[in-house]
Order: structure tokens, then sequence, then C-alpha cells
């Protein structure tokens, strides 16, 4: 995996646990995400998820639905989401993960895609419209062209059985996206002893780190949830926030205070002071 | 077309299950693979097992009225002065239309798998109605999405729907029609995949759907290539079937592919002219990528963003296709053309003058092509269309039309 994703899991966490957070990229503008992508990675935050928007976003639900569609209004695309990375990586290391649906990245060309990706300081991949167990190609061709610089994260959920966590458990890197429960991003997820138990399971059949997402907005479903696993994603919840910031009208200075709020929660929820 | 626009990354070695070629797959999220996989398991036991297909027969032929007529269209033939014609009419079947054939297989398959709960998406509302028929003949729960501009413009069949007993979801997001409410079924199948079994309409979408849609529909192309034999000792010369996702047109090629002599035409909808937005001409003006876990051909932009489209009828209006007519393309064993929408509109005028016949706007394409094709031959080719549904529903769209001037020439 990325060196840069490699430190953060062998180091121990900031806070309760590691936390990711997701932006969708040019929501509302590339200059926005880029200014919050800083300020996540200076409140602590682990790693970093930026979602290409796509038309057709079938994994999401309604918040990162409208998230992707102001976004594409504004013109957003993937050669400009690959441009606020490598600006962001002019002063972080944070490693950023790109989430994607796949026909923006097999239009782009998938070579050209995994270079332009790892040369700009994308650390990884995440899939939610490839299973594992059709990536095949796209992780053999990955290697060949960018060894392991470019992680693919692969999803668990709940339904996933023996023979998917078998396949899933040879050559993949970084961590696991395990899923809260099945349904789409967004709403709330209960911390049940099923999902707990089911994420504890998961040790038997990978070493990779297991990070939980889907569903996740409480500071008290992260203290939970650090007890079991080794990371979290928050999605939904933050995008929904600055989202409604977005709406009002304000002025800079009322803008950046608001954010600077929602930054201070985020950190907070990890116990980060 | 070009094999070039195909990634060398989607090249697919040997024949694997769910691919047509370098064609289809299963591009879902991790949560619908096992879903996915135990369909595909209860299907193979489901094709074997006599009791299920005996079952299955005994619904097409005395619930849905099969064999549906193979007719010889004279008076229009006459009129166009070329080919003779027959129409393969599922427009007899019951509900109107060829999608029973498969709503029909899939309940009972989703009963034997032991699911209570029914979801499905309609374009033109079709498929909507086959299934909360067939849901309602065994008392399943069925929910429908259906685009809130399809909801609009066949709103007769909402209200089939409706008395039908099954619960119509309007989708109002991106272009509010059938792609919409593929993606928000898919939604609705990933926060439900334990007790909800997802009816899929088309013969596009992941694997195993493809194949199940198309071999429930192939009784089509079988009882045409019986009653062709029989009726005129001969295979015909041409089938034309309109192509959406491409349901009826699989299941009506499929009985003829090793038959090199029978030509193949898909009609996409050709709407009102070439720029983005205005057409739904898949195959004839997209390239493949990924789209509701299947990777087939595409309307797409330079970014991979999937295209609005435009089609008078609403089961063509899809910027999707399914993968076995990407590859038909790809091997040139089908020809796929487009017609546009005042060339639908006229062929539905044309047959209704002709024989009293009252072609849904999506088979009125492939009618259409026939009407430009039939004067460039003599009597002795014979054409087959495949007459997939009745025009009752489009009444108010046609009315449009005929209000707007566009409908005679």
């Amino acid at each position: 995996m990325s060196k840069r994703l490699d430190r953060i899991f062998s180091q121990p966490a900031k806070g309760k646990t590691r936390l990711i957070a997701y932006l969708m990229a040019g929501d509302p503008t590339p200059e926005t995400t880029l200014r919050r992508l800083k300020g996540l990675a200076d409140y602590g935050v682990d790693v970093l998820e930026l979602g290409v928007p796509f038309s057709d976003p079938i994994a999401d639900g309604p918040v990162i639905q409208s998230a992707g569609e102001r976004a594409l209004k504004g013109g957003m695309t993937l050669v400009k989401t690959l441009e606020i990375v490598r600006e962001f990586r002019v002063l972080h290391e944070t490693p950023v993960l790109l989430m994607s649906y796949l026909n923006p990245l097999l239009r782009y060309g998938w070579g050209k895609f995994v270079k332009d990706a790892v040369e700009a300081g994308v650390d990884g991949l995440i899939l939610p419209d490839l299973p594992w167990k059709e990536g095949t190609n796209l992780r053999t061709e990955t290697k060949r062209l960018v060894g392991t610089q470019l992680s693919f994260i692969p999803i668990v959920a709940q339904t996933s059985q023996e023979e998917d966590l078998l396949e899933l458990s040879i050559g993949s890197q970084g961590f696991i996206y395990v899923l809260s429960r099945n349904g789409i991003t967004g709403g709330e997820a209960e911390i049940s002893a099923k999902v707990t138990g089911f994420i504890n399971g998961l040790k038997q059949h990978t070493q990779l780190p297991r990070c939980v997402g889907f569903g996740i907005q409480t500071a008290k479903q992260v203290h939970c949830l650090a007890e079991y696993c080794d990371g979290v994603i928050i999605g939904s919840a933050i995008v929904r926030q600055f989202s409604e910031l977005d709406k009002k009208e304000l002025s800079e200075l009322e803008l950046r205070k608001g954010e600077t709020e929602i930054l201070e929660w985020v950190a907070e929820i990890n116990s980060i002071k | 077309m070009t094999t070039s626009s195909i990634d060398p990354v989607m090249k697919i070695e040997g024949r694997t299950a769910g691919r047509f070629g370098d064609f289809g797959g299963a591009y879902v999220p991790e949560i619908l693979v096992p879903a996915l996989r135990e369909l595909a398991k209860a299907y193979e036991s489901a094709q074997k097992d006599e009791a299920f297909q005996l079952e299955f027969k005994d619904l097409l032929q005395n619930y849905v009225g099969r064999p549906s007529l193979f007719y010889h269209a004279e008076r229009l033939s006459k009129h166009l002065g070329g080919a003779e014609i027959y129409l393969k009419r599922e427009d007899l079947n019951h509900t109107g239309a060829h999608k029973i054939n498969n709503t029909l297989g899939q309940i009972l398959l989703a009963k034997r798998m032991g699911k209570s709960r029914i979801i499905a998406e309609t374009g033109a509302g079709q498929h909507g109605v086959a299934t909360a028929t067939a849901c309602a003949l065994f008392g399943l729960k069925c929910v429908i999405y259906m685009g809130e501009e399809d909801i609009r413009r066949q709103h007769l069949n909402v209200l089939r729907m409706r008395l039908l007993g099954a619960e119509v979801c309007s989708v109002t997001i991106g272009s509010r029609t059938l792609k919409d409410a593929i993606n928000e079924a898919m939604r609705d199948w990933v926060a439900h995949v334990e007790d909800t079994f997802y009816c899929f309409g088309t013969a596009a979408g992941p694997h195993p759907y493809p194949t199940i849609v198309r071999d429930f529909q192939t009784i089509i192309g079988e009882e045409t290539r019986r009653q062709a034999l029989k009726e005129l000792g001969r295979l015909p010369d041409t089938l034309i079937a309109c192509v959406g996702g491409g349901s009826n047109a699989i299941g009506f090629f499929y009985p003829f592919i090793e038959d090199q002599g029978v030509k193949l035409i898909g009609v996409e909808a050709g709407g009102k002219g070439d720029a983005i937005g205005e057409h739904a001409s898949t195959l004839t003006l997209g390239d493949p990528g990924v789209l509701h876990g299947s990777y087939s051909y595409l309307l797409q932009d330079d970014d991979g963003q999937i295209m609005m489209t435009h089609s008078v009828s609403a089961g063509l209006d899809y910027p999707g296709v399914g993968a076995e007519h990407s590859y038909l393309k790809e091997i040139g064993r089908a020809e796929y053309v487009r017609v546009s929408d005042i060339e639908a509109v006229r062929a539905t005028q044309i047959l209704c003058q002709t024989e009293g016949i009252l072609p849904a706007l999506e088979s009125a394409h492939a009618i259409a092509h026939a009407v430009k094709l039939a004067p460039h031959y003599g009597p002795s080719h014979v054409i087959v269309v495949n007459l997939s549904g009745r025009g009752d529903k489009d009444v108010e769209t046609l009315e449009e039309y005929m209000e707007r001037g566009e409908y005679h020439e």
C-alpha cells in the first residue's frame, strides 16, 4: 500500500480511533473542496475520501446524490478532481482515496487514470460498483502500471459470504471498508451486537485494518465502534452540514466561521482536542 | 464502431458466465453479490426442474394466451408494395405486451426463492403493469419505481398498476425516466436484499438478469420460428424489433442467431435529432461503458457521465442497452438502426389505417423501419416485425402530435 496510508495504520490513533472523512469533489466548487480538505486534515482527520461525481450513483443516498448533482452542475470532472488532489499534496501528507463509480474512470482510460492519480497524490480507490471478483483485470493492470502505490480498498457487507471474504483476503491492501448495515450511504446506523460481532469475525479472514462506514454521525457511534475496529468513516453527516452552510447567504467571514464549527465537530466526535 | 473503443482492461479471456464476449458482467455494490449469486443458482435449478417449466408453460398458455398470433399484414404489405410483412402479435398477450412473459417467469422464481416482496422499475409502464399483474396473481407485495416524467406521459398504466394493488413510487431525481427508476429500484434492493426480489424488466442489468430475461422472452422467437415453418414452409428473411433495453428483440432474435440467412435488425429511438439529449440511440451512437451493473454500450459524454435521452416512447427512452445486443453488434450478427419520433408516429397511423391495429409507440419504431425497408424488396422477401405491445397507453401522446399537426405526412 502507499507509504502515506501505511503510516496511518501502523501508528496508534490520534483520537478514539482513526477518522476517515468524505467530501464530494466540486461541491459546491473545487476551491471550496480544497479548502475543506485542508481543514479536515488540519483538524486531525486521518484519511480523506474524495468523491468523483457521477450522474447515476446507485449506492448513494439523497445527501451524496445531491452533492454529486451540485458538483456536476458546477462543471466538475475527473480531471478537476485530480487537480484538487495535486494542490492538496503541496502541503499535506494526509492520505487521499478517490471514491468513484467505474464509468468516469473507464472513459478517462484506465491506464492513463491510474498513472495520473498516482502522480497527483492519490493513495487508493474505493469503487462502489466494482465488486471484488469483477476487479481482477483492473487490479492486475494497476499493479503492472504503478505497483502498490494505489490501493484497492475492498468493501465488505454483512451479506458477504465465506467465499467472498476468502477471495478478498487475497491481494487487498490498505484497509477493509466494512458496511455498518445493508443499504445506501446516509441515514443512521444502529451499532448492534450483530454488527460488532460481524466486525470481530472478520479478523479470521484478514489481517487488514477494518474501518466501518455508512450511517455514522454521532460521537456515541464513533466511541462504541472504536472498541471493535481500526477506523470510522463519516460521509453524509459531514456533506450535509457543509451543504446546509452553503445554502445560507453568508459573508465570507461567516462562512469560514461556520466551516470551523463543522471542523471542530469532526475533531470532537473523535475526541481530538 | 471499432473494437478499439473497448478499454483493453475490460477484455475478457475465454468464455465466462454472465458475459457476452467482453460485454455483461455484474458491476454492482458488494452487498448485492450474494443476492445475484443466489438468483443465478435458483434460476439454474429452476431450468432443470420439470415442474417449474410446466408451471411456466401452463401460465403462458392459459393466462397470457400464448401462442401469440403470427399475422400476415396483407393490406400493409400491399400498401408498401414490396416485401410481405408478418406481425408477431405480442400486443395480444394479457396486459398488452411481451413484458408479461418475463414477469411471470421471474415471479415464479421469486416464489421458489421464498421472497415476499417484489420491486420493479418501469418506463412505459408495461413492465410495471406486468409485474403488478403477476404479483396480484400470486398474492405478493409489489412496489414499482417509475420516473415522474413517465408517470405523466403513461398515466393510464399508473392507474392500472394501482388498481392491481401495487405501490407506485415516483422518482423525482435525475432525468425522471427509466434510468432513474432503475437507480432507485437498485437502492431499494441494496437496503432490503434479504426479503426482496428485484423483478428486472429488460435484458440489461447485472448477470444473471440478461440471461434470465432473454430466456423467458425466447418464447417469442421460438413460436415465430415454428409458425413461419408451418405457414410459409421456410424461415423468414428479416426480423425487425425495437430496442430500448432490448428484451423483446433478444427474445425474438435468439432462436434465429445460428440461422445466418435470417437478417436481424434492432430499431432504436432516433428521437428528434443527433444532439445530446435528443435521442436514445445507444448502439448506433454510443460507446461501451458501465451502467446499471453491466458493461455494454451507453450514451455518455466525454467525462463518462450518462447522457440525457429523449424518445416519444417511454419504453425506449434509456441510455443503456442489454449486453447481448452489444455483442451481436460487435460480431456483426445483428444490425442496429434508428427511427425518429415522427417516423414512429407516422408508422402508428399507417398500421392503424391499413390493418386496424394500434401499436405501442415502442413497437411503432420497428414498424417504421419495415415501412422504409419493404419497398426495396419483392414479395418473395418475408419480413417479420415483432409487435411487442399495443398502443392504448399512448393515445394521449399521439393526441399531442395530432394537435401540433405533426401527425400527417
